[in-house]
C-alpha cells in the first residue's frame, strides 16, 4: 500500500479530485488551505500580501498498482498549467489492519 | 461560502438577482418625477402686520422694531429683514437651509403671541406667511384678443381657468390683464348739486332697488305658497330708468344726473403680447406637485380649450418652466450616454478584447440603474444633481471591475481554468478593492453632511455616488467573477482582425511601459531635482490663486428674460404703455433670438395673486421675454441682457430699470453693498455716491439702490376745528372724497351666476384737477353741503419711502449686477476698492453681501469639508497599509490635483465656483487611488525580496497600464460634463473641468513623484534599520 501526498495550487482542487475518482482512488484526506513553497522553481503560496495564493493538499492511500497511472495523470494536470504548481510524492504506507 | 464563490457557482441566481435589480431600477425610472434641482425646502417666513394710518417711521418704531427684537431670538435664524412702509410692516426671516420650517413657524407664532399685546391698539394681528420657490408660477400663458377684449375675463375664467384648475396638481390659476366687467355710474357733480343729491344717496337707492326679498308664505285653499319680490335688475339698462328722487315735484331719473355704462374696470393691469392687447393666465402648482407633468397636462389640454374659444382669442404659452427642466434633463441624459460610450471605448482600447470589455461595461448600467431605486424610495427626483451624479460615477464604477478582471485574466493566462480562477483571483484582490472603495466613501459620505444651500444640493450627490460605488463594488465581487467564469476562455484564440487592429495598440502600450520604466529609473537617480521641480509646480500654482476668478454658481441660460422699467412715480399709464409698445417693436427688430414678448402695465387688481408678487403701478412696465433655446442661438442670455440694458439706458425718461434672468439659481450674480446707518440723508448720500462710482466699473452692468425716492402724493389736510364746527368728522369727509374718486360699490349686478360691481362715482372728466377735489360737497347731518375747500386744503406732499432694516438696523442696499464676461470676485474687488476711496463716517457700517455672502458661506463650508475629507482619506489609507508613512507619501498627489485644477482654470479663464470646489473635493479621493495602486505593488515587490530600486521600477512598469486605464476612464468620463454645451450645462461644466484637469495633471506628476518620495522614505527606513542592527551587533 502506498500513500500519495499531493500539494497543489488551490484552484486545482476539483480537478485533482476528479483524477482520483478516475483512477478509482476512494480514500483520501484533504486540507483545502495549506501554505508552502516549491523546492526549486515553485513560487511561495503563503496567503499573504506579497504571496496571496494558497495551496491545497491531498493525502490519498491506495494499492501499489494504482500509483503509477495516477501519477501520470497528475503530471499531465501539472503540465496543463505549469506556473500554478502541482507536486505529488509517494510514501510507503501501512493500514492498521495489516499488522493485526 | 464567500460572495464571489457563491456567485461563480450559481451563475443563474447571480444573473437573475442583477436582472431583478435592473427591472426595479427601470420601474423606478418611469416612476420618478423630473425637476430642475433637488427639493430645497422652505427657508423664509414672513410676518405681515397692518397698521392703518401709520406712517413708515411710526410703523418702524411701533411695530417692526418690537417684532424684530422678539423674533430675533428664534433658533437657526440667519437674517431678519424688515420693511416698514405706510400702513404695513413686513418682516422677512431667512433661516438656514434645511431647517424644519414647521417647527420654525411654531416658534415664531409663540414669540408673536408674547409680543402682540404690546403692539399699538389699532395695529392688526401679525400673521405668518410661508414663502417657497414652489409659489412661483410654473407657467404663464398669454392671450391675444381683439373683439372679445371686454368679455375676456369671463371667457378666460369660464373656459380656460376653471378647466385648467381641475387638472391634478394645479394650484391657483389666475387671470391678469383681462379687465373685469363693471357697471359704471358716472355722475355729473353739477347736476347732483342742483338736484340736491349725492353719490351716497344714489348708491343707497341703487342698493335698495337691486334686491330680491322673500316676503313670507301665503295659504291659498289647501296649498301654501312662498312669496318673493324680485327687484334685481335683469338688464343693466334698467338702472338708467330708475327713479332716484324728486325735485320740485318731478321725478328724477338716474339718467338725468348720470351716465350708466355696462363696461369694464377703469384701472387695471393691461397685458400686451407681441404688442397686441390681451391677458395673461398664470398657473401655479400645488406644493410638492410635479411641474413637468402639470405643464404637459396643461399643454395637452390647450388645443381642446382653444377650440371652445371665440376665434379672435388665441392662447400661447410664454413661460413654461418645464421647458427648461426637460431640456436640461435631456441634455444630461445625452451627456450620460456619451460618457458611457467613451468609457467603454477606453476600456476596449486598454483591454483589446470585447469579452473582457463587456464584463467590465456591464457593471456601469447595473450600478447606475440600481441607484435610481434609491432615488425613487427616498422620494427624490431626476434633477441636475442626481443625473450629474450618474455621469460622474460612470468613470469611477469600472475601476473595481477592472482590477478584478485583470487579476482573473492573469490567473487564466497562468493556466487556471476560468471558474476557479474567477473565485481565487477575486478573493486575492477583494481587500484592496474594498479599501479603494472606502476611500471614495471617505469623500462622498461627508458630502452628505454639508450644511446650508450647498448642503441641500450635495447631500443627494453624496448619497447617489456612495450608493453607485457600493453597488459597483458588490457587482465587481459577484457579477464580474461570474461573467468572467462564463465568458473568458482558457486559451483565447485571437482572430486576424484582432491582430491587425490591436497589435499596434499593444505595441504602443508596451513601448509606453518600457519608456516609463526608463524615465522612472532616471528619476530615482535624480530625486532631488524631481522633488524640487514638484515643489516649484505647487508654489507656482499657489501663486495663480489670486488671479483665478471666483463665483458662486454659474449663471444658467434658461432662455428667459424679464425687464422691469420704472418711470418717475406718477407717470400716466398712456405714457408707460406707449413706451412699452415702442420698445417691444425695438426688441422684435433688433433681437431675432426673441420668440415672444409680453408686457404688463398698470395697477394690478387686489385679487390678482401673481400681480401682487411683483411691483406694479401705472408707471411700471414689466416685460417677459421668451428666447430661442440656448443651443439655437449664438448670443448668450447675459449678452442679450447687457444689450437690452444698453438700449434702456438711452431713454432719459426712465427712472430705473432692471433686467433679470428669471428666478432662483438662474439669477445673475450680484454684489450687494449693505450700508447700515440711522440717518436717511447720510446713508442715501453714501449709497448714491457708491452707485455712481460702481456704474463706471467695467463688468458691472446694473446698479440699483434699494431705497426708493420720496413719492409725490396729493394729500387733503382737513382743519379739524372747521370740520367740527360744520358737524363733520375726518372719516366722513374722507369717505366722501373716496366715494367720488375711487367710487362707491353700490350693489352687484348678477348675470349667469356671476356678480359684477355697480360702481357709482364722478365721471372721469370731473376728477382730473385739484379744484375738482376742493369742490366736492360734503353733506353734514343737518343736510347742509360744505365744500372740501372750505374745511381743508389740498397739498402735494412727498411721502418717505419704505424703511428697510436688516438684523435690526436701518439699511440701504446698493446691488451691482455682474455682467457678461465679468466675474463675482472682480466686482467684489472693485466694490471694495471704490469703498475704500470714499469718505464713510464712522457711525455708518458697510458690508458686502448678496451672492458674495452666499459664496463665502458655501466656500467656508466646503473648505472645512475638504479638511475633514483629507483626514478621513488619510485614516482609510493608513488602515489599509497599517502605516503612518505610506498614506503620507500617497497623499502627496492631492496638492498636484489642486495644482492641475488651478492651471486648468487659469488657462481656460474659468471662474471657480461651488461646483468646481465639489470637483476639488472629489479629486482628493480620486487622485490617491493611483498612489495606492502604485505603492501597494511596490511594497509587494519588496516583500517578494526585490531591492528597493528594482521594486519601485518593476511596480511602476507593471502598474502603469491599470493606472492609465482607470485614470482615462475617469477623465474621459468627465470630458462630456466639462465640454457640454446643452441647456443647463453651465452648471456642471466647471465640475467636469476640475476633475479632468486635476486628475490628468496629478497622474502625470505622481507617476514620477510618488515613487521618488516613496524611495526617499524607504531609504530612511533602511538606514535606520542598518543603524539599529549595527548597534545591536556592537552590543
Amino acid at each position: 500500500m502506498k500513500a500519495v501526498f499531493i500539494s497543489f495550487y488551490e484552484a486545482f482542487y476539483d480537478e485533482v479530485l476528479e483524477v482520483l475518482d478516475r483512477h478509482g482512488v476512494n480514500g483520501f484526506t484533504s486540507w483545502p488551505t495549506v501554505y508552502g513553497r516549491g523546492s526549486e522553481t515553485g513560487e511561495p503560496h503563503y496567503g499573504t500580501h506579497a504571496w496571496p495564493t494558497t495551496n491545497a493538499a491531498v493525502l490519498a492511500f491506495m494499492d501499489d498498482a494504482k500509483v503509477a497511472p495516477l501519477l501520470k495523470s497528475l503530471h499531465e494536470l501539472d503540465l496543463s498549467a505549469e506556473q500554478q504548481g502541482l507536486r505529488a510524492f509517494v510514501l510507503q504506507a501501512e493500514e492498521m489492519t495489516d499488522r493485526m | 461560502m464567500s460572495l464571489y464563490e457563491r456567485s461563480v457557482k450559481k451563475p443563474i441566481t447571480t444573473a437573475l438577482v442583477y436582472l431583478a435589480v435592473i427591472v426595479l431600477g427601470v420601474f423606478s425610472f418611469f416612476k420618478l418625477s423630473v425637476d430642475l434641482l433637488p427639493d430645497m425646502g422652505e427657508n423664509i417666513l414672513m410676518v405681515i402686520t397692518y397698521y392703518n394710518g401709520a406712517s413708515a417711521a411710526d410703523i418702524e418704531n411701533n411695530v417692526s422694531r418690537p417684532l424684530e427684537n422678539t423674533l430675533n431670538g428664534v433658533s437657526d435664524l440667519k437674517h431678519i429683514t424688515s420693511y416698514s412702509r405706510e400702513n404695513l410692516s413686513f418682516i422677512m426671516m431667512e433661516y438656514e437651509y434645511g431647517v424644519d420650517i414647521d417647527e420654525a413657524t411654531n416658534d415664531v407664532r409663540d414669540k408673536l403671541n408674547m409680543v402682540t399685546s404690546s403692539l399699538p391698539d389699532d395695529a392688526g394681528t401679525p400673521f405668518i406667511f410661508k414663502f417657497s420657490a414652489e409659489d412661483l408660477p410654473i407657467m404663464v400663458l398669454t392671450v391675444k384678443a381683439q373683439e372679445s377684449m371686454n368679455a375676456l375675463y369671463k371667457i378666460l375664467d369660464d373656459r380656460v381657468a376653471s378647466p385648467l384648475s381641475r387638472i391634478n396638481g394645479v394650484g391657483t390659476v389666475s387671470i391678469a390683464g383681462a379687465p373685469q366687467r363693471e357697471i359704471q355710474v358716472y355722475c355729473d357733480p353739477y347736476k347732483l348739486e342742483s338736484y340736491g343729491m349725492s353719490i351716497e344717496s344714489i348708491s343707497a337707492v341703487i342698493a335698495s332697488e337691486n334686491r330680491n326679498t322673500p316676503t313670507g308664505n301665503i295659504d291659498i285653499g289647501s296649498r301654501t305658497y312662498s312669496m318673493r319680490v324680485e327687484g334685481e335688475f335683469s338688464d343693466a339698462t334698467q338702472l338708467r330708468d330708475m327713479i332716484i328722487g324728486h325735485y320740485n315735484g318731478q321725478d328724477v331719473y338716474l339718467r338725468d344726473v348720470a351716465v350708466v355704462k355696462d363696461t369694464i374696470q377703469e384701472r387695471m393691469l393691461e397685458a400686451y403680447n407681441d404688442g397686441v392687447q390681451g391677458g395673461m393666465i398664470v398657473v401655479q402648482k400645488q406644493s410638492g406637485a410635479n411641474s413637468v407633468a402639470i405643464s404637459n397636462a396643461v399643454l395637452a389640454k390647450l388645443p381642446e380649450l382653444q377650440a371652445e374659444l371665440p376665434s379672435d382669442v388665441i392662447i400661447t404659452p410664454l413661460v413654461n418652466t418645464s421647458d427648461n427642466i426637460v431640456n436640461t434633463v435631456n441634455s444630461l441624459k445625452e451627456t450620460i450616454i456619451i460618457t458611457l460610450l467613451l468609457v467603454v471605448a477606453v476600456v476596449l482600447f486598454f483591454l483589446g478584447r470585447w469579452r473582457a470589455t463587456i464584463i467590465v461595461a456591464v457593471v456601469i448600467p447595473v450600478s447606475l440603474i440600481a441607484s435610481l431605486i434609491y432615488l425613487w424610495i427616498s422620494g427624490n427626483t431626476l434633477n441636475i444633481i442626481s443625473l450629474s451624479s450618474l455621469s460622474i460615477a460612470i468613470g469611477l464604477v469600472v475601476d473595481d471591475a477592472i482590477v478584478v478582471l485583470e487579476n482573473i485574466t492573469t490567473h487564466i493566462t497562468r493556466g487556471t481554468k476560468p471558474k476557479p480562477a474567477a473565485i481565487f483571483a477575486t478573493s486575492e484582490v477583494s481587500v484592496s478593492i474594498v479599501a479603494s472603495t472606502l476611500v471614495i466613501f471617505a469623500v462622498f459620505i461627508p458630502l452628505t453632511m454639508t450644511s446650508g444651500m450647498a448642503g441641500i444640493l450635495f447631500k443627494q450627490l453624496g448619497w447617489m455616488i456612495s450608493i453607485i460605488i457600493f453597488i459597483s463594488l458588490m457587482a465587481s465581487m459577484s457579477l464580474t467573477p461570474m461573467l468572467s467564469s462564463v465568458l473568458l476562455r482558457l486559451n483565447p484564440e485571437h482572430g486576424r482582425v484582432y491582430r491587425i487592429l490591436y497589435s499596434p495598440v499593444e505595441k504602443f502600450l508596451s513601448a509606453l511601459d518600457r519608456w516609463y520604466a526608463g524615465v522612472l529609473g532616471w528619476a530615482l537617480l535624480h530625486r532631488r531635482w524631481i522633488v524640487l521641480g514638484a515643489a516649484a509646480i505647487v508654489v507656482f500654482a499657489l501663486m495663480l490663486i489670486p488671479r483665478i476668478p471666483t463665483e458662486f454658481f454659474p449663471t444658467m441660460d434658461n432662455a428667459r428674460l424679464s425687464i422691469t422699467v420704472n418711470f418717475p412715480i406718477g407717470t400716466r399709464i398712456e405714457q408707460s404703455r406707449a413706451f412699452a409698445k415702442e420698445f417691444t417693436k425695438h426688441l422684435q427688430e433688433n433681437y431675432p433670438e426673441i420668440l415672444g414678448t409680453n408686457f404688463s402695465v398698470g395697477q394690478a387688481d387686489d385679487s390678482n395673486l401673481f400681480g401682487m408678487l411683483q411691483t406694479n403701478g401705472e408707471y411700471v412696465v414689466s416685460f417677459n421675454i421668451k428666447l430661442k433655446s440656448k443651443v439655437d442661438r449664438t448670443r448668450g442670455v447675459l449678452e442679450l441682457a447687457d444689450g437690452i440694458r444698453a438700449d434702456l439706458a438711452e431713454y432719459p425718461e426712465i427712472r430705473t430699470y432692471a433686467v433679470g434672468l428669471g428666478s432662483g439659481m438662474s439669477s445673475q450674480s450680484s454684489v450687494d453693498l449693505e450700508i447700515y446707518g440711522y440717518d436717511f440723508a447720510e446713508t442715501d448720500a453714501i449709497a448714491a455716491e457708491f452707485a455712481s462710482r460702481m456704474r463706471k466699473v467695467e463688468g458691472c452692468t446694473e446698479v440699483s439702490i434699494s431705497r426708493d425716492e420720496y413719492t409725490p402724493e396729493i394729500e387733503v389736510e382737513f382743519d379739524r376745528e372747521k370740520l367740527i364746527q360744520n358737524g363733520l368728522s375726518t372719516t366722513t369727509a374722507a369717505t366722501y372724497i373716496r366715494n367720488r374718486f375711487n367710487g362707491a360699490i353700490a350693489s352687484y349686478y348678477r348675470e349667469d351666476g356671476e356678480e359684477y360691481d355697480i360702481r357709482v362715482r364722478y365721471a372721469p372728466e370731473f376728477r382730473n384737477s385739484v379744484e375738482s377735489i376742493e369742490n366736492i360737497l360734503i353733506y353734514n347731518n343737518a343736510g347742509r353741503g360744505i365744500r372740501v375747500g372750505e374745511v381743508g386744503r389740498v397739498v402735494e406732499k412727498l411721502t418717505p419711502p419704505t424703511i428697510e432694516r436688516k438684523d435690526r438696523q436701518r439699511l440701504v442696499t446698493v446691488s451691482c449686477i455682474v455682467g457678461k464676461g465679468a466675474v463675482l470676485s472682480d466686482i467684489v474687488a472693485a466694490a471694495e476698492r471704490e469703498l475704500s476711496q470714499m469718505d464713510v463716517p464712522a457711525d455708518i457700517l458697510t458690508n458686502v453681501g448678496g451672492t458674495y455672502e452666499d459664496q463665502q458661506d458655501a466656500f467656508k463650508d466646503l473648505f472645512t469639508m475638504m479638511l475633514l475629507i483629507v483626514i478621513l482619506v488619510y485614516i482609510v489609507i493608513a488602515a489599509q497599509f497599517e502605516s503612518f508613512t505610506y498614506p503620507f507619501v500617497i497623499m502627496f498627489s492631492v496638492p498636484f490635483g489642486f495644482a492641475g485644477v488651478l492651471f486648468g482654470f487659469f488657462l481656460t479663464k474659468t471662474a471657480l465656483g461651488v461646483m468646481a470646489l465639489i470637483g476639488l473635493i472629489m479629486l482628493i479621493g480620486i487622485v490617491v487611488k493611483n498612489g495606492i495602486v502604485l505603492i501597494d505593488y511596490t511594497i509587494l515587490c519588496r516583500e517578494r525580496g526585490m531591492k528597493l530600486y528594482d521594486a519601485v521600477v518593476t511596480a511602476g512598469r507593471s502598474r502603469l497600464r491599470p493606472i492609465l486605464m482607470t485614470t482615462c476612464t475617469t477623465v474621459f468620463g468627465m470630458i462630456p460634463l466639462a465640454l457640454g454645451r446643452g441647456e443647463g450645462a453651465e452648471m456642471w461644466n466647471s465640475l467636469g473641468m476640475a476633475v479632468a484637469w486635476g486628475l490628468t495633471f496629478s497622474t502625470v506628476v505622481t507617476l514620477l513623484l510618488i515613487p521618488v518620495i516613496y524611495s526617499i522614505f524607504a531609504d530612511f527606513g533602511l538606514k535606520r534599520q542598518d543603524r539599529i542592527s549595527a548597534r545591536k551587533s556592537e552590543a
